[in-house]
């Protein structure tokens, strides 16, 4: 107990390098933790950008591809699934719901998604359903003629261009925004915008699959309506029941009991004579996962780096500041401290300095992802739950301990060998 | 009676250089006051050393408050050293971070037979040290203050406090005065010694300055090197 408090009272009349050291321990483990744990919630945040969805079904080909699109709206399909595969697995006893969903064209670089209006009750994402910032869902085509015009906003499209309900706007054709493929003679009208949530939904325009086919009436091979009819083309009649498209680019799939999720893809897959594929979304997702395990392991080595390099800090200034502590050690040494005791009594403050780096390190990274949390999930989708780090972390901050004792006895050591050579007479400085 | 210290054939070298002393016999009674007088390099500071137990003895006999040093170990020497002897430097005596009080007290907490010796003596602790601070002439509201409010001699007087507290048996005293004016030097050295005295304390005390040496019961001229 004596010695504790006049270790406590030596290192607080150095406080100021203390306190620099001290901070220097808390950053160094601030983005250890912070990169360990920032890395588990956006991997689980990635496994859950979609739940609720049990099977994901496509074209046959790459799941990788499949979700891609899918989820994230990377990429295009290079192939579309029949919609009669929809209609076949819609009727399968296991599904509970369907949900198709319609790629290809865009809005100004965001992409829009064709789907019928249960997706605004069926997406989930971190296990949040959609909230509604204004206005509604779209109507279904087949009773309301209207909403073959109404059109559904993703928060951030909204933010960007700053569009309100009723804002008029012309979709692309395809994702390419150059001259003469704009579906101008079919103008949309805003009846929604989504609440963030993170997901690439915010990003998406939302219409209807009828919708979605009926801007493309009339085109022919990739030219606008006009020109096609320019070029001679047949122009159709409109009626809601041929808005019906022919082909999907996938489906989300709900179903009844998740324990079937395995037969339920063994039945969609034989369906179709097997031209369909169907991926659960989390296991896609985890494999998906592996690609950035690189980068992952990089921030994860980086972390690491800092963090010794701070210990050898503490060891550099701790080091230098025994210089000036000789006397302090001779005057201890006088009054019948040995040697040894001498080298606890450094090691002592050595150990405070890092312990306190470390809990102050920990608690900053709490309060930094609390903070944060509502930020990290809007901006990047990443759900962040504060509290406990993962198990790896706790292997780091162990390991960063161990280093930090390392770091400890090296002016402990110091202290030793100073007080033994040095006996009373510390050389005058 | 009994002898604060005893040494006979004690000699030292650092390394394989020639011997820095060699002192064949000198003893020093329980409660008596030695000064030994030497020119800078003669080896006072560590024949001091090793009286205090800091640095080992190699060649000879040196017995210190009844125990032969060579037999015991540095912890030992260190215990010794702490439970039964107080050292005062030429300066920078007391830790700055602590204020009077806690640098005074600092023996008793360091060694429970001090805190027990000023108990039984004065009652607790603080007594004996207040009792010490108005015998070595220092104003009572010095106990809170900070030791780097205080003046050069002040200091030496806290130092010498600090020495006496839980009333040592043996006073190591390595040029206590030289950084004081000449004025202050006697008084100093004459309420340090009278005060010693009262504890039954023997003081060992080097300096350079021969004037000091008739203040001591016993004097020692340091051998000079190669006549020893």
């Amino acid at each position: 107990m004596m010695w504790l408090n006049l270790a406590w009272r030596s290192a607080w009349s150095r406080r100021q390098a203390l306190a620099m050291v001290i901070v220097s321990v808390s950053v160094s483990v601030l983005i250890l933790l912070g990169v360990q744990q920032l890395r588990e919630d956006a991997k689980r945040s990635f496994s859950n950008a979609l739940s609720g969805v049990d099977l994901i079904v496509g074209p046959r080909g790459s799941a990788t591809e499949l979700m891609l699109y899918s989820v994230f709206q990377i990429g295009r399909p290079s192939r579309n699934m029949g919609y009669e595969g929809y209609v076949a697995l819609s009727q399968l006893p296991q599904v509970q719901w369907a949900v198709p969903i319609q790629l290809g064209d865009s809005y100004l670089g965001h992409p829009v998604l064709g789907s019928t209006p249960e997706i605004f009750s069926r997406f989930n994402s971190q296990g949040r359903g959609l909230q509604w910032a204004q206005g509604r869902a779209f109507a279904d085509p087949l009773s309301t003629p209207e909403a073959l015009s109404e059109v559904v906003l993703g928060a951030e499209v909204a933010k960007r261009f700053g569009h309100k309900l009723n804002d008029k706007l012309v979709l692309t054709h395809g994702q390419s925004s150059g001259l003469g493929t704009e579906h101008e003679d079919h103008p949309m009208t805003v009846v929604g915008v989504l609440a963030p949530t993170g997901a690439p939904i915010d990003r998406s325009v939302i219409v209807s699959l009828q919708a979605f086919e009926a801007i493309h009436v009339g085109w022919g091979m990739g030219i606008s309506p006009s020109a096609f009819k320019a070029a001679g083309g047949a122009q159709q009649a409109l009626d809601i029941k041929d808005l019906q498209p022919s082909s999907l680019s996938a489906v989300w799939v709900g179903l009844h009991n998740r324990a079937e999720v395995f037969s339920a893809r063994r039945k969609i897959e034989s369906l179709e004579r097997g031209q369909l594929m169907a991926v659960m979304p989390g296991v896609a997702l985890d494999e998906l996962w592996q690609i950035v395990k690189v980068v992952e392991n990089t921030l994860l080595l980086v972390g690491m780096l800092v963090a010794v390099s701070a210990m050898l800090s503490v060891a550099a200034v701790l080091l230098v500041a025994m210089a000036g502590r000789r006397k302090e050690l001779a005057i201890l040494r006088a009054m019948g401290a040995a040697p040894l005791a001498l080298m606890g009594f450094v090691l002592l403050e050595s150990l405070l300095v890092c312990v306190t780096g470390i809990v102050l390190g920990f608690v900053l990274c709490q309060a930094f992802l609390l903070l944060g949390q509502d930020l990290l999930r809007t901006e990047f989708g990443v759900l962040v739950q504060a509290g406990w780090p993962p198990l790896q972390a706790w292997w780091a901050l162990g390991a960063l301990g161990g280093v930090a004792l390392l770091a400890s006895l090296v002016p402990a050591l110091r202290a030793y060998s100073l007080s033994l050579s040095d006996g009373l007479h510390p050389p005058s400085v | 009676m009994t002898h604060a210290l005893q040494l006979s054939h004690l000699s030292h070298a650092w390394g394989h250089s020639s011997p820095l002393f060699d002192i064949a016999q000198l003893s020093l009674l329980q409660g008596e006051n030695l000064f030994i007088q030497g020119p800078s390099g003669c080896g006072k500071s560590t024949l001091l050393g090793m009286l205090a137990g800091v640095i080992s003895v190699s060649h000879g006999q040196l017995e210190v408050l009844g125990q032969d040093m060579a037999g015991l170990s540095s912890v030992g020497r260190d215990r010794l050293r702490g439970e039964h002897m107080g050292v005062i430097f030429q300066q920078f005596n007391l830790l700055p971070y602590l204020d009077v009080q806690a640098n005074v007290l600092l023996p008793t907490r360091m060694f429970p037979s001090r805190a027990l010796a000023a108990t039984q003596e004065w009652g607790d602790a603080q007594s004996q040290a207040l009792h010490l601070i108005q015998t070595l002439g220092l104003p009572q509201s010095v106990w809170h203050q900070p030791v780097n409010q205080l003046s050069v001699g002040q200091q030496q007087r806290v130092a010498a406090v600090r020495a006496l507290m839980g009333s040592p048996r043996l006073l190591i005293a390595d040029e206590p005065t030289s950084a004081l004016d000449e004025a202050n030097q006697l008084e100093f050295l004459d309420l340090l010694l009278a005060t010693a005295r009262r504890q039954a304390a023997s003081v060992v005390m080097v300096s350079h300055n021969p004037q000091l040496a008739h203040r001591f019961d016993q004097v020692f001229a340091m051998p000079l090197r190669g006549h020893a």
